[in-house]
């Protein structure tokens, strides 16, 4: 049965009038602002009832409707279907007895499976790495990015805890669907500050659960998980174990979406924690940041605290061109539909398995800067004349790596940058993705490097008759509409 | 003469047929007897002891674990005892050559084996199949004290004990887990309501009476009485920790009303501190435990402890105590060898022995020695400028294991008692300043040192 509160009809998109359509519903698909409607169906049968009153005005609801119907009920044994008697079957009963929405989950005839065999992952490294699911009360979500967890070459369920935040049942039947652990947490504080407070107390307690354990993945429910996510891991994680320049490994590339990112073995170093999807060292966290954790009552968000330089002091994260995640999360504390629809969808996700990374000790401190002097000196440097945001400032080439420079007057100085970030319709909202004032990005399947003069020591690779590239920012116009939600 | 005939036929008849009768029955014993006894012993039924139920038990216990592939190994004191004590008959023995049953036939309710949780990679199917085996289990659990942490959280219970029944014997399974501060740790043993309280003597058992915790230990296998087990490489080392194995939990509830009503320091300051007295309480800890010296936390750290979980930020020192009759001599080498000198010695070992290490940044170790009267305990005090002596009393108490600062460590188990001695009953309110001459409900004036012995009882670096 399906009822209208105040306001049904804004966010009715087309799929769900499809659906109810499907149904049999006719006032539901047309239904206008501040109608009243409600309606009693089948799944698969008859229309039981509806009813449906307009609203005269824009400013006034629609009369109350009263709706009275007979519902016939099935016995029980035609209601259950009659899975083959397994723990798996078990498990799915339990399941499908309170939940539903999930799909072929509970479809009598063909279910879908609920336990995955993925691949082993020869040599695993991250075999014995705890992962922690920060979840809150999204269960749809929490089902999709388990299912793709749970598929990943390499995973260990056992090492999986999902931690959500507020005694919610349905994320809980979600694990409970999956075997896995689930441990529900009092929420505590307000808005982001009891986002912070949860991750806290989960990564705490991810630590007294293992307390062998050297590193935890930190992962979200509204992540897909790539195939090759803990091969990605098992091969670069030693960096975080040798290299105390590192903060953090993160399965995220900020700026990798379709058009600027194309090398699954590629990765880089940056001076930012993008989070999605990383790997926390516990001497870190028990260390540096548990005991300072911001208090309940700053009302912070934890990731632009532990981005602060307070925190980060100067250290980077090994990041892949290649996402190893995709957000797909459109409903949430910091998210909207909009917001996903700019900087979310068209991110480049890796779905190629296995995948060799190339070179991975490279990236420890100081090789990784001898690469980065090979790099800019086999680049070509770019026609400066041309306008950096066309197609053609890059010719039509293939699998070339070009250098540009841009104007940085100083350290923080990322006029420039932003403008191009802007217009290439990459991540714009602060600066992600540069390490000592270098930006490396793909254009055109070209790698496009980027320096900023004279910030930047690679400055030195700026031939003398090349100006640096600068871009102002347009002009504040009196009521010009906001920037959308920083995250 | 055909009369006396009669009778001597008769007699004759009675005696050859008693004879005969006689000898059936021997024939009888002696057949009967060679059916049953293979022509090993004579002793009536059993097999020097290898039919006991005891053993049977055991051994099918172990035929259960090892086709599950649950790892676990023998903790029974009884049996460890023995083993230790017949270390050399074990050695030499070989599979199958046992003509005798030394161990697991020993008359007993329970036999005790342990097993590490994560260890564990099915336990779903584990009760069916025991069952099955005609074990009769029982399954204790409860909540993961892992998770109460200074946050609120809560998960599926675990398992802390299993007690499976075979005939008139028990196995009693005793589930470790592991926990911050390198030690594995099992809970207590509690009967839920519904629970039959007379499944088994649970009055008996070894283990459960109170949670434990142990060092990790490491196994070897050995074959004991026909049957190959697992146990501690170091049988000596485990045994001796059994009857000092107690474990308390934090506090956490109080801990967090407490910060409810006084608001928790998070100043750098305060931070800083904590963080440089958990390094020298680590350091303490670990040169303690290499010279074998047994100590606890005491005055304001156990303070920390008992009221909220942590290091008091504007205590100035870590404070521990120690038995003078655990006291060595090298204590004070031992920890100049660490980088932390002696800052000054009070009194000498037979009266109001006090030491004090000078850690990073102006932190304190303070060591209070403390002596055993009849019915009370105290540890002593000395002013510098006066030579007075000051004598604090504490109620008897004894030590037990806990969690603090991610260590496993000692503290007064009658820790409230020991507190409000120290402290008073107003303990939990937060004191910043604290005089330690006059303060404590506990200090008794003591006399003064003559100023003869000054160069000995007061030593200041």
């Amino acid at each position: 049965s399906l009822v209208s509160q105040d306001e049904g009809s804004f966010h009715l998109k087309d799929t769900a009038k499809a659906l109810l359509r499907s149904l049999g519903s006719q006032a539901g698909p047309a239904l206008g602002w501040r109608d009243t409607w409600a309606f009693v169906g089948c799944k698969g049968g008859p229309v039981l009832g509806e009813k449906h009153s307009r609203s005269p005005a824009l400013s006034s609801w629609g009369d109350p409707v009263l709706l009275k119907t007979d519902v016939p009920l099935s016995s029980a044994e035609e209601a259950e279907c009659h899975w083959a008697d397994t723990e798996l079957n078990r498990r799915r009963r339990r399941f499908c007895s309170k939940v539903e929405g999930y799909g072929s989950v509970c479809s009598c005839k063909d279910p879908t499976p609920i336990e995955f065999s993925p691949d082993p992952l020869p040599d695993n490294k991250v075999l014995n790495v705890p992962v922690a699911v920060i979840a809150g009360n999204r269960p749809n979500y929490l089902y999709r990015m388990l299912r793709s967890l749970l598929s990943a070459q390499g995973v260990s369920p056992q090492m999986i805890t999902v931690f959500i935040d507020g005694y919610y049942e349905e994320p809980m039947d979600v694990v409970a669907l999956f075997g896995l652990r689930g441990i529900q947490h009092t929420p505590i504080s307000i808005k982001n500050a009891r986002v912070s407070q949860h991750y806290k107390a989960s990564l705490t307690a991810t630590f007294n659960l293992f307390p062998e354990a050297r590193f935890a993945v930190v992962l979200e429910e509204d992540l897909d998980i790539a195939v090759d996510f803990f091969s990605f891991l098992s091969q670069s994680i030693h960096l975080l174990e040798e290299d105390d320049s590192l903060y953090c490994i993160s399965a995220w590339n900020d700026q990798g979406y379709e058009h600027t990112a194309e090398d699954p073995a590629l990765l880089y170093r940056v001076e930012t924690m993008p989070g999605l999807g990383w790997v926390l060292r516990k001497s870190l966290y028990k260390e540096e940041l548990e005991p300072k954790w911001p208090t309940p009552e700053k009302l912070w968000d934890w990731d632009m605290w532990m981005r602060m330089p307070e925190q980060r002091r100067g250290r980077e994260c090994i990041i892949p061109d290649v996402s190893r995640s995709y957000h797909f999360g459109i409903v949430g504390l910091n998210m909207n539909g909009y917001f996903h629809e700019a900087y979310f969808k068209k991110h480049k996700f890796n779905t190629v398995p296995g995948v060799q990374l190339r070179n991975v000790d490279s990236l420890k401190k100081e090789a990784y800067e001898v690469e980065i002097h090979r790099l800019l000196s086999e680049a070509e440097v770019l026609d400066h004349s041309k306008n950096p945001c066309e197609d053609s400032f890059l010719p039509d080439t293939e699998g070339h790596t070009y250098v540009a420079f841009i104007r940085m007057e100083k350290d923080d100085d990322f006029t420039t940058w932003t403008q191009l970030a802007k217009c290439l319709h990459i991540w714009d909202l602060d600066v992600r993705g540069n390490h000592q004032g270098l930006w490396r990005l793909f254009r055109k399947k070209n790698h496009f490097l980027v320096v900023g003069v004279p910030a930047s020591p690679y400055s030195v690779k700026k031939p003398p008759s090349i100006t640096p590239i600068f871009l102002e920012p347009p002009p504040k116009e009196e009521g010009a509409p906001g920037a959308a939600e920083q995250t | 003469m055909s009369r006396i005939n009669k009778n001597v036929i008769l007699a004759l008849l009675t005696l050859t047929s008693s004879a005969f009768l006689l000898f059936q029955l021997y024939y009888y014993k002696h057949y009967l007897s060679a059916k049953n006894g293979a022509g090993l012993s004579k002793s009536k039924g059993s097999r020097n002891g290898f039919d006991s139920t005891q053993w049977r038990a055991v051994k099918k216990f172990i035929m259960l674990t090892s086709s599950q592939n649950v790892p676990v190994f023998l903790i029974d004191p009884l049996i460890l005892e023995l083993i230790n004590k017949d270390f050399e008959q074990v050695k030499n023995t070989s599979h199958g050559s046992t003509s005798e049953c030394k161990f697991f036939c020993v008359p007993r309710d329970f036999t005790a084996f342990a097993l590490r949780y994560h260890l564990w990679k099915n336990e779903e199917g584990w009760f069916r199949i025991a069952e099955n085996m005609g074990f009769q289990c029982l399954k204790i659990k409860s909540k993961d004290p892992r998770l109460d942490g200074i946050d609120s959280l809560s998960g599926t219970e675990i398992p802390l004990h299993y007690v499976c029944r075979l005939a008139n014997h028990a196995i009693h399974l005793v589930v470790f887990h592991e926990r911050n501060g390198n030690y594995l740790w099992h809970g207590h043993l509690r009967l839920k309501g519904h629970m039959d309280r007379k499944f088994v003597p649970f009055r008996k058992l070894q283990f459960g009476r109170y949670p434990g915790a142990f060092d990790r230990p490491e196994l070897k296998q050995i074959t004991v009485d026909g049957l190959e087990v697992f146990i501690p490489k170091d049988p000596v080392h485990f045994l001796e920790e059994i009857p000092h194995s107690r474990f308390i939990e934090c506090r956490y509830k109080e801990a967090r009303a407490f910060f409810q009503q006084y608001l928790d320091d998070n100043t750098v300051e305060a931070m800083a501190f904590r963080k440089n007295a958990k390094e020298l309480l680590q350091l303490a800890a670990k040169t303690l435990k290499k010279l074998g010296v047994r100590f606890w936390l005491s005055s304001g750290t156990c303070l920390g402890w008992y009221r909220q979980c942590n290091i008091i930020p504007y205590s100035k020192d870590v404070d521990l105590g120690i038995f003078i009759q655990d006291y060595k001599s090298d204590i004070i080498s031992a920890f100049q060898d660490v980088g932390l000198p002696l800052k000054h010695k009070f009194g000498k070992v037979e009266d109001s022995l006090e030491l004090s290490f000078q850690g990073k940044d102006d932190i304190k170790l303070d060591i209070f020695f403390f002596y055993e009267e009849t019915d009370h305990m105290w540890n002593g005090g000395t002013q510098a400028k006066t030579g007075k002596k000051f004598k604090y009393l504490f109620p008897k108490f004894t030590l037990c294991w806990t969690e603090f600062v991610d260590m496993k460590i000692h503290v007064p188990c009658e820790t409230i008692e020991y507190l409000e001695a120290n402290y008073g009953k107003s303990w939990k309110i937060p004191v910043k300043t604290w005089d330690w001459k006059r303060s404590p409900p506990n200090v008794r004036p003591n006399g003064i040192w003559p100023i003869s012995e000054w160069d000995e009882v007061i030593q200041l670096y």
